[in-house]
């Protein structure tokens, strides 16, 4: 199994009820990985195989992103299960950066939801090649055309169908196959039987202009295809090297359908994915190395080359810690000894094993382009293992700033000790959730996305780890910011007896542009002639950023600052780094009002989807929460809003859209930025946050 | 400099002034050239001109893709303010935009009902107080008179400023030396201004013309222009 050019790192990206856990369980039973397939509401208790924890099972949605690994045609495909909702995005972007390909499944009645355009956007980021997948053919109201001009039209996508339904909703049979221009139909009791035939009579006028239609597009992105059919001598393989081409190279989606549900359509895709999605070597990906200035270096899907590993994924199951590792370059075996390039510890590979699901399975070894797992390895997720040779670390993926937080109250020792357990783990699996203890409250606070991304942790803590905890109101995570320049010149000076301290430093500090907002905070120094010697200029550094960590408006840390040091003087022997520091702390300090510091609130990029008839309902809402609308789309009997809207007015959003809609529209939301907070809520937070101080 | 500096230098004020200080609320103006030509991008600086003056605009499109207006503010925007040194450019920026709504119509051949219906809402539920609806691609040619007057008695309830850009649906039209389809000439005696866009190959430049104005057709060219390549209007 070491051709690399048989390998496919696939992932599975979809809307939240487009049926995705269904076709993962589907693709599990055709290619023999499970015996029996399960519902993901399952009637027979066993739930679908790929949806490991019991709180996912219970919700019917998939959290984590398992990695299973399944043979097909003599291919090697692992499939990484992908979370649909958005508030485990870093849990989506996390599989997109190991994945070489994906499949985008959508529902052919719902077709592409808002939530499906957040997915997308994410794909492209990661210059993910897709194949899309219109899956519920079987459903009232399924319409895969529909769905494929929306590919075109909101996604902008250059989508093209390979196949089109014989039947539709409840009279789905199979379909055509646009290539090999023939029916296909799937036989036996689970669909596992293909049977090819004939286009039926009444559809050849049909899949004769869709053939057409799939050559014209494919050939405008494909010389060789245009060539031929000037010639007239299209060929099968001509057709499907086009499409390969085309979709790897990012320019081509092509679009196949059937439902999951009623075992049709599965085993044409499967074969879509190893004929046009990318194997490992097709994928260019970077590394930088840390020896080198952090120069980009491409890495060579040779297993012959010293190894680069990424570890994406920490579980804590019944099995252990395990690791989740795509190998980028080089080869792993038992016994290997590899080099942690975060914490530069050593570590030797002892078990190795490819993960299905539920279960695993022991190898020995593990090639170049390959997603296995590792046991009992100390790390955190993202980090980079090489050999030892070789200090690279693998792009550091983008992580967002959590925007809200938590405080947690074990209820008793026991809990106290369980809590502290699952946040050691959660903290490490999940790098946008943090926590923290409050030395004023002496709480412990948990960090992250969003409501629902904290309420999971918490449920899970519950279950996993007996760990029973009360929580707080959630609160969202400010930040201050100062909004003008304000000059320093302070003196820290101290004469206790024995040695003294003594420094002074001078400078100001002024608002970062908006245009370097990702910088939370540069330090300048511009002291000349030695008045404060170079030794000390990191403590001085380092002072500041201490004094950023908390500001003295809400407690939450300061961002966009830039200090500046332009003068000072020091003492022969009273002068020390922990001088320097507590100086500039202080000066920090001291002139943080004359700044004029202001509140920054988190801003969400909120998208709500439902019938037109409740749009007025909709506005009202988001009007009500000092939200601004951006847009609003109709489209038939359904409207999709935009709107930014403050996150300390979205809690308890669910409920109130719900009762507002009759439980129809649904809302996504993300981080869009960082705002003002208005003045006379800026006060009111100030008020409030005092009156706290004082009644501790 | 400061915004009310850059709003007095704006080359909209010569347009303004063409239209005896500006189209007014209750009013119906038009833009109509063949495609391509640079309606969208006049239309969205009109509509930019009165997000500085703090005016509140609804932009309706019809397109099926509302990033695709969005980017065309931030374009406009981009170029006005590397134009002019905008102080504090990007605060103004995300200011303006709290009183832009992009409304987007993807269905085919949506009735004029249930776009205004949606605006209404938008308006009284979403307590959006629009000064002006901007019209983005209408296909005011096959509209049917009903439709149009429909139109102009929500201008005149709601009190607001309507602007439409306009192509021909059918490609065989006839267009005057002014740009003018003449399938446009039926609704004239409701449209209050009728501005044509044509390319002036001679001086490179597309080069508007006020048709109709105030009921009277008599074609008087306007001081500003449209730069073909930048698509930027100037004097």
């Amino acid at each position: 199994m070491s051709d690399i050019t048989k390998m496919r790192n696939i992932g599975i990206s979809a809307h939240i009820d487009s049926g995705k856990t269904t076709l993962s369980e589907r693709i599990l039973f055709y290619s023999n990985r499970i015996h029996a397939i399960h519902e993901v509401r399952g009637r027979d208790g066993v739930g679908a195989t790929m949806d490991s924890m019991e709180l996912e099972r219970e919700r019917g949605i998939t959290i984590a992103s398992a990695a299973t690994n399944v043979k097909w045609k003599g291919y090697s495909v692992n499939v990484i299960d992908t979370p649909g909702h958005v508030d485990f995005t870093i849990e989506v972007e996390r599989s997109l950066r190991v994945l070489d390909g994906a499949i985008l499944v959508l529902c052919s009645v719902g077709g592409v939801q808002s939530q499906s355009i957040t997915v997308d956007r994410q794909m492209k980021r990661y210059n993910v090649p897709r194949i899309a997948f219109v899956n519920k053919c079987d459903r009232t109201g399924a319409n895969p055309y529909r769905v494929k001009n929306q590919l075109v039209e909101k996604l902008g996508l250059n989508a093209v169908l390979m196949q089109i339904p014989i039947g539709l909703e409840e009279h789905l049979e199979g379909v055509v196959d646009l290539v090999k221009m023939q029916a296909v139909y799937f036989d036996g009791p689970s669909g596992e039987t293909l049977r090819y035939e004939e286009i039926p009579q009444e559809l050849v006028a049909e899949a004769n202009a869709k053939r057409e239609e799939l050559l014209d597009t494919v050939s405008m992105v494909s010389d060789e295809l245009m060539e031929a059919m000037l010639e007239e001598s299209v060929t099968e393989e001509l057709i499907n090297k086009a499409v390969r081409e085309a979709t790897i190279g990012l320019k081509l989606v092509p679009v196949f359908m059937g439902s999951a549900y009623r075992n049709k359509g599965i085993q044409p895709l499967l074969d879509g994915v190893v004929s046009f999605l990318p194997n490992p070597s097709e994928v260019t990906n970077k590394a930088l190395d840390l020896d080198n200035n952090e120069e980009s270096v491409i890495l060579k899907a040779d297993g012959e080359l010293p190894t680069v590993i990424l570890g994406f994924k920490l579980e804590d199951g019944k099995y252990g810690q395990l690791t989740y590792i795509r190998i980028y370059q080089g080869s792993l075996k038992r016994g290997d000894e590899l080099i942690n390039t975060r914490t530069r510890k050593k570590l030797k590979v002892g078990r190795l094993v490819r993960m299905h699901a539920d279960s695993m399975e022991d190898i020995n070894e593990a090639y170049c382009g390959d997603i296995a797992a590792l046991f009992g390895v100390d790390c955190a997720s993202g980090d980079t293992f090489c050999h030892p040779s070789l200090n690279y670390s693998l792009t550091s993926m983008y992580v967002p700033r959590p925007v809200i937080s938590l405080a947690l109250n074990p209820v008793d020792k026991k809990s106290s000790d369980n809590m502290a357990k699952a946040l050691n783990r959660f903290t490490k699996e999940d790098p946008t959730f943090t926590t923290y203890v409050d030395p004023e409250s002496n709480q412990t606070i948990i960090q992250g996305m969003g409501e629902l991304h904290l309420e999971v942790y918490v449920e899970r803590m519950r279950r996993e780890y007996k760990a029973d905890v009360e929580t707080d109101r959630p609160e969202v995570a400010y930040r201050e910011a100062i909004s003008q320049r304000a000059d320093f010149n302070y003196t820290h000076r101290k004469q206790t007896g024995g040695s003294g301290q003594f420094a002074r430093i001078a400078g100001y500090i002024e608002p970062l542009l908006a245009t370097e907002e990702d910088k939370d905070y540069e330090f300048v120094n511009l002291v000349k002639g030695g008045v404060i010697p170079t030794d000390f200029i990191p403590s001085c550094d380092k002072g500041f950023q201490i004094a950023l960590q908390k500001g003295t408006q809400l407690g939450f840390p300061i961002v966009g600052v830039r200090a500046v040091v332009n003068d000072g003087s020091f003492h022969p022997v009273d002068s020390s780094d922990q001088a320097f520091q507590t100086a500039a702390l202080s000066a920090f300090r001291e002139v943080y009002e004359q700044a004029n510091p202001i509140i920054l609130e988190p801003i969400m990029k909120v998208v709500v989807e439902g019938p037109t008839e409740f749009q007025g309902n909709i506005f009202g809402s988001i009007n009500q929460r000092r939200g601004i609308i951006v847009s609003s789309t109709e489209d038939g009997n359904t409207s999709i809003i935009e709107a930014e809207v403050p996150l300390s007015e979205m809690f308890g959003y669910s409920t109130h859209l719900r009762s507002l809609t009759q439980g129809k529209a649904e809302y996504t939301m993300e981080l869009a930025k960082y705002n003002r907070v208005p003045t006379s809520i800026a006060e009111e937070l100030r008020k409030n946050y005092q009156e706290k101080r004082k009644a501790r | 400099m400061e915004l009310h500096e850059l709003n007095a230098l704006s080359p909209l004020r010569a347009f303004d002034e063409s239209l005896g200080g500006g189209l007014g609320k209750g009013n119906l103006g038009v833009l109509v050239s063949r495609h391509g030509i640079g309606k969208t991008a006049c239309l969205v600086q009109l509509a930019t001109d009165k997000l500085f003056h703090n005016e509140h605009i609804v932009h309706i499109s019809f397109s099926g893709n509302v990033e695709h207006v969005i980017n065309w503010y931030k374009e406009v925007f981009r170029q006005i303010a590397a134009d002019k040194p905008l102080k504090d450019a990007s605060a103004i920026y995300n200011e303006i935009l709290a009183n832009r709504v992009v409304m987007n119509f993807s269905q085919e051949n949506i009735s004029i009902e249930k776009v205004l219906g949606s605006l209404e809402t938008l308006i009284r539920q979403g307590s959006f107080n629009a000064d002006a609806v901007m019209f983005d691609g209408y296909k005011l040619t096959v509209a049917s008179e009903e439709d149009v007057r429909k139109i102009k008695q929500f201008a005149l309830d709601m009190r607001l400023e309507v602007w439409f850009s306009v192509s021909p649906v059918r490609s065989n039209v006839e267009f005057d030396e002014n740009g003018v389809p003449s399938t446009i000439y039926k609704y004239e005696d409701l449209i209050d201004a009728l501005i044509g866009l044509k390319y002036n190959e001679e001086i490179d430049k597309v080069v508007m013309t006020l048709v109709r104005h105030e009921g009277i057709s008599d074609p008087k060219p306007m001081r500003v222009t449209l730069d073909p390549k930048t698509m930027m209007i100037s004097t």
